[in-house]
C-alpha cells in the first residue's frame, strides 16, 4: 500500500502538479511574471505563485486523490476557455485506467522510479513543444478542470455537475501515455482549429 | 556388300581355251604345238598361223607346259575362286531373299501400324472433336455465365450507385441536422449559460435585496425595540412624573387647605402670604415642568416619527436610486433578451414545424432521432454496401476465373489444333512414305519376277525401304511418346491450374474479408479515439464534476466584497449626516447614535454572515450543529469549513469546563472532530435517558 501510496502522490503530482502548471505557462493563460522556476525530474519545471490558483489547485489535489485512491476517477480534463466568450479552445485530457485488481485486492506491482520519472520527463517535454503545433491563444484566456468519476460517487459540496465543456470539430493530437503499472494514463489535448488552418 | 560381277566369259569353240602365252607369243605369231600325249586341242590359229607355223623344241614344249599348267592352275584357281564367289552371292541371294521376305513382313506389320495409327488418329481426332465440342460447350456456358454475371454485375453496380447516391443523401441530411443540431445546441448552451448567470446574478441581487430586508427589518425591530424600551422609560418618567404631580397636587391642596384654613382665621401674616406664594410658585413651576415634559415627550415621539419617516424615505430613495441605476442595465438586458427573443422567433419560423418554444424540445428529440435512425440507416446501407461489394468482387473473381479457364480452354484447343495438324502432316508423311514404299514393293515384285539380276538392285531397294520403315517406326514412337508427354503435361497443368485457381479464388475471398474486417476496425478505433479525444462519455457510468470555488468565483466574491464595502461607505456617509443632525437635535441624538453605531455594526456582522467570507476573499461556510439529546438552546457547536479544513469556534457552550477538556482531547490532541460530537452525543443521551 506504501508503494500505492507513492505512486499515486507521483501521478497526482504528475498530472494536477507540474503538468497542469506547465500547460498555464506554455498556453500563457498566467503572465511569465507569476511563475518561479524549480528543477524537478531532471527537467526545469515552472510553478505558478498567485495564492488563490495554488489553493485551487491543492483543494482540486487532494479530492482527486481520495478518488483515485478509491479507483473512482476516470479522466482529469484542463479546459481553456476564452474570458471575454466563454468558448473552450482547448481540452488537455488525461484519460486514467486504474487496475482494479490492485485496488481491490491491494496486489502490488513494481515499477522502477527511473522508468517512471523517464516517463513524465517525456510527458513534459510533450507538453513544451506542443506550442509549436498548437494555435495561438491572442485572447485572455481562463482555466478550469473536470473530473469524470464513476457514476456512482458521492459529489462533495465543493463540486458540482458540469457539462463537458467540448469542442465542435476539435482536431486532436496523441501524447505519449504514462504507466505506473496501477494507472495508466493517457494524454491527448483537442484544440478549435485556427481560422486561418481552415481558409488554408 | 556389293559383289563385283565377274566379267562376262567369252566364248570358247572348245572345251579348253588358255590364254595365249604372252612370252612366246608376243610376236603376234602363235606356235603350233605338236605333242605326243593328247592335249586340248591346239589353240586355233588364225589364218595368220597357217602362214607363221614353226616347229618347237623340248625346251620350248616343257615352256610351253608349265605356261599351260600355271595357266591351268590359274583357271582352276579362278574357278574356284568363282565358285566360292557364286556361292557366297547365292548365300547372299538367299540372305536378301530371306531379308526381302522379312523386310515384307515388316512392310506389311507396319502396314498394319499405320492402319492401327490411322485408327487411332481417327479416335484422336474424335476425341478431340469431342473435347473441342465439350470445351466449346463449356465456353459457350462460360460466356453465358460471363454475360449473366455482367447483367448481375450492372444491376449491382447500378444497386451499388443508387445506395450511394441515397447514402450520399442521407449523409448530406445527416451533416445539415448535425450542423442544425450543433448550432441549435450551440446556441441553446449559450442561451442556457445567459439565463443562469443572469438567474444567478438575479439570485445575487435578490438575496443582496433580501439580505437588505432583513437586515432593514432588523434595523426597524432593533429601532422598535428601542422605542419600545423608550417609551418605557418615558412611561416610567411620565409615571414618576405623574407621581409627582400628585403629589405637588396634593401639596396643593393641603396648602390651600392651610391657606384656607389661614384665610378663615384671617391671619395677616406676611410670612403665610409668601409661603403661600412660594408654594403657588412652585405650583406653577412644576406645572411648567410637568407642561415641558409633556412637550419634550412630544417633541421626542414628534423627532421619532421624523426620524422614521426620514429614514424610510432615505431607505426608499436609495432604492429608487439603485433601482434607477440598475434601470438601463435592465433596460439593456430586456432589449438584448427581446432581441434574442426575436432572434428565436425567427429561428423558430425558421425551424419547420416548430410554433412555440416548446416544440423546441419535441423537435430536438425528433431531429436526434432521426439523426439516430439515419445513422442507423448509413450503417445498414453501408454493410449491405459492403456485402455487394463482397458479391461483386466474388462475381469478378468467378468472371475472372472463367476467362482464365476459357483462356486454358483456348489454349487447350489451340494446342490439340497444333497436335492435329501435326498428326495430319504426319499422316501425310507416312501415306507419302507408303506409297513410296508400294512403289517399292511393286518394283520388288517386278525385279522378283525378272530373276536375280535384279538382286541388287533389291537389296538397295529393300535396304532403303528398311531404312525409311526404321525411320518411320522411331518417328511414330517418337511422336507417340510426345503425344502421351503432352498428354501427360496437359492433365498435370490442367489439374495444377484448377487446383492454382481454387486456391487463388479462396485467397482472394480470404483477403477481401480480412480487408473488410481490417477496414472496420480501423473506422471502428478511429471513431472511438476521436469520441474518447472528443471527451465524449456514456452518462450511466460516468459523472462530469467540476469545483464550485473556481477563480472565477473568487472574482465574484471579490466583486460583491467591493460591492459591499461601498455599502459601508455610504452607511458611514450616512452616519455623518445623521452626526450631523444629532448635533442639530441634541439629547435625542444620542439615542440616535447609539442606535446608528449598534446597527453599524449589526449590519457589518450581517456583511460578514450573509456573504459568509473573510476580507481577503477565501470562501468560508459555517455550520452549526445541536444534538436532539440537548437540554438548552445554547447547547451548541459551531463549525467553520475553509479550503479543506474544519475548525470549532469558541462559544458560550464550548467554553464550559468539560467541554473544553473534550475538546483539548479529541480536536486539539486526536484532530477528530467526529469522536468529539460522537462522545458529546453519547454524554448528552445518557444525560437525558440515565441521569
Amino acid at each position: 500500500m506504501l508503494i500505492l501510496t507513492l505512486l499515486l502522490l507521483l501521478l497526482l503530482l504528475l498530472i494536477t502538479g507540474y503538468a497542469a502548471n506547465s500547460i498555464l505557462y506554455n498556453r500563457a493563460v498566467y503572465p511569465e511574471e507569476s511563475f518561479v522556476k524549480v528543477k524537478k525530474y531532471g527537467l526545469p519545471m515552472l510553478l505558478i505563485e498567485d495564492e488563490s490558483v495554488k489553493s485551487f489547485l491543492s483543494n482540486l489535489t487532494s479530492q482527486i486523490a481520495e478518488w483515485l485512491e478509491a479507483g473512482k476517477l476516470q479522466r482529469v480534463v484542463l479546459v481553456i476557455m476564452s474570458k471575454a466568450t466563454g468558448e473552450v479552445l482547448e481540452r488537455w485530457n488525461f484519460r486514467i485506467e486504474t487496475d482494479n485488481e490492485v485496488v481491490e485486492k491491494g496486489v502490488s506491482r513494481e515499477k522502477s522510479d527511473k522508468e517512471i520519472m523517464r516517463e513524465i520527463q517525456a510527458i513534459m517535454r510533450q507538453v513544451a513543444s506542443s506550442i509549436t503545433y498548437l494555435p495561438c491563444l491572442d485572447e485572455a484566456c481562463v482555466f478550469d478542470v473536470l473530473a469524470y468519476t464513476d457514476a456512482d460517487v458521492a459529489v462533495p459540496f465543493t463540486w458540482i455537475e458540469s457539462d463537458p465543456k467540448l469542442i465542435a470539430n476539435p482536431q486532436m493530437v496523441k501524447l505519449h501515455a504514462f504507466d505506473t503499472k496501477i494507472h495508466k494514463v493517457d494524454t491527448l489535448v483537442s484544440y478549435k482549429n485556427d481560422e486561418w488552418d481552415e481558409e488554408e | 556388300m556389293i559383289l563385283r560381277t565377274p566379267p562376262p566369259k567369252k566364248l570358247r569353240t572348245d572345251a579348253g581355251g588358255s590364254p595365249p602365252p604372252t612370252g612366246a607369243a608376243s610376236s603376234g605369231k602363235q606356235l603350233i604345238i605338236y605333242e605326243d600325249s593328247p592335249l586340248p586341242a591346239p589353240i586355233q590359229t588364225t589364218f595368220h598361223d597357217h602362214s607363221d607355223q614353226y616347229l618347237c623344241t623340248y625346251q620350248c614344249r616343257q615352256m610351253v607346259k608349265a605356261d599351260v599348267l600355271d595357266a591351268l592352275s590359274k583357271a582352276e584357281k579362278q574357278a574356284q575362286e568363282y565358285q566360292t564367289k557364286l556361292q557366297t552371292l547365292n548365300q547372299n541371294f538367299n540372305e536378301a531373299d530371306a531379308e526381302r521376305k522379312h523386310l515384307r513382313d515388316k512392310f506389311l506389320y507396319s502396314e498394319q501400324e499405320l492402319a492401327a495409327a490411322k485408327g487411332r488418329e481417327k479416335m484422336l481426332q474424335e476425341q478431340l472433336l469431342t473435347e473441342i465440342n465439350t470445351s466449346q460447350e463449356r465456353y459457350t456456358k462460360e460466356l453465358q455465365s460471363c454475360h449473366e454475371l455482367e447483367v448481375k454485375l450492372q444491376n449491382e453496380t447500378n444497386l451499388r450507385q443508387k445506395a450511394e447516391s441515397s447514402v450520399a443523401t442521407a449523409e448530406e441530411k445527416a451533416k445539415l441536422l448535425e450542423e442544425k443540431l450543433s448550432q441549435l445546441s450551440g446556441s441553446v448552451d449559450r442561451e442556457k449559460t445567459r439565463v443562469n448567470n443572469d438567474i444567478a446574478h438575479l439570485g445575487k441581487e435578490a438575496k443582496l435585496s433580501v439580505s437588505r430586508i432583513g437586515a432593514d427589518l432588523e434595523r426597524m425591530q432593533c429601532r422598535a425595540e428601542s422605542a419600545e424600551a423608550e417609551t418605557d422609560l418615558l412611561r416610567s418618567q411620565l409615571e414618576h412624573l405623574k407621581q409627582k404631580f400628585d403629589e405637588c397636587l396634593h401639596e396643593k391642596t393641603k396648602v390651600d387647605k392651610k391657606l384656607s384654613s389661614f384665610t378663615s382665621q384671617a391671619a395677616s401674616s406676611s410670612d403665610n402670604s409668601v409661603l403661600i406664594k412660594n408654594l403657588q410658585e412652585e405650583l406653577k413651576r412644576y406645572e411648567a415642568e410637568v407642561r415641558e415634559a409633556r412637550k419634550l415627550k412630544s417633541q421626542q415621539l414628534d423627532a421619532e416619527l421624523l426620524k422614521v419617516k426620514l429614514l424610510e424615505e432615505k431607505s426608499r430613495r436609495e432604492r429608487a436610486e439603485s433601482e434607477l441605476s440598475k434601470l438601463p442595465e435592465l433596460q439593456i438586458s430586456m432589449d438584448t433578451l427581446e432581441d434574442e427573443l426575436s432572434s428565436w422567433k425567427s429561428l423558430l419560423n425558421n425551424i419547420p414545424g416548430v410554433s412555440c418554444p416548446d416544440d423546441i424540445m419535441v423537435k430536438f428529440l425528433a431531429l436526434q432521432k432521426e439523426v439516430l435512425d439515419s445513422t442507423m440507416k448509413i450503417g445498414e446501407v453501408s454493410t449491405r454496401f459492403n456485402q455487394l461489394q463482397a458479391a461483386l468482387d466474388a462475381a469478378q473473381l468467378g468472371r475472372q476465373n472463367a476467362e482464365t479457364e476459357a483462356a486454358l480452354a483456348k489454349e487447350k484447343s489451340e494446342a490439340l489444333k497444333s497436335d492435329m495438324k501435326r498428326t495430319e502432316v504426319m499422316l501425310s508423311l507416312v501415306t507419302e512414305e507408303k506409297e513410296q514404299l508400294k512403289a517399292v514393293v511393286s518394283e520388288l515384285r517386278k525385279s522378283n519376277s525378272e530373276g536375280p539380276v535384279s538382286g541388287v538392285t533389291d537389296v538397295t531397294l529393300v535396304q532403303g525401304i528398311e531404312s525409311s520403315l526404321a525411320n518411320k517406326e522411331n518417328y511414330l514412337k517418337e511422336l507417340e511418346k510426345e503425344l502421351s508427354q503432352l498428354k501427360d503435361v496437359n492433365n498435370r497443368q490442367r489439374a495444377e491450374i484448377e487446383h492454382l485457381n481454387d486456391k487463388l479464388a479462396s485467397e482472394a475471398r480470404r483477403m477481401k474479408s480480412l480487408e473488410r474486417d481490417s477496414d472496420r476496425l480501423c473506422s471502428e478505433i478511429s471513431l472511438l479515439e476521436s469520441r474518447l479525444g472528443h471527451g465524449d462519455f456514456a452518462a450511466a457510468n460516468t459523472r462530469v464534476l467540476r469545483m464550485v470555488n473556481t477563480l472565477g468565483v473568487e472574482n465574484e466574491a471579490k466583486q460583491t466584497i467591493e460591492a459591499l464595502q461601498a455599502e459601508l461607505q455610504k452607511t458611514r456617509e450616512r452616519l455623518q449626516a445623521v452626526e450631523e443632525l444629532k448635533s442639530q437635535s441634541g439629547d435625542a441624538g444620542k439615542l440616535v447614535d447609539s442606535h446608528i453605531t449598534g446597527k453599524i455594526a449589526q449590519l457589518k456582522e450581517q456583511i460578514v454572515m450573509d456573504e459568509h467570507q473573510r476580507p481577503n476573499g477565501i470562501p468560508v461556510t459555517r455550520f452549526t450543529l445541536q444534538s436532539i439529546y440537548a437540554q438548552s438552546d445554547d447547547e451548541k457547536l459551531e463549525f467553520e469549513y475553509e479550503s479543506g479544513n474544519t475548525s470549532i469556534l469558541d462559544n458560550q457552550y464550548t467554553s464550559q469546563g468539560e467541554i473544553a477538556k473534550q475538546i483539548e482531547i479529541f480536536i486539539r490532541k486526536f484532530n477528530s472532530i467526529p469522536a468529539f460530537t460522537a462522545n458529546l452525543t453519547m454524554e448528552s443521551f445518557n444525560r437525558r435517558t440515565l441521569y
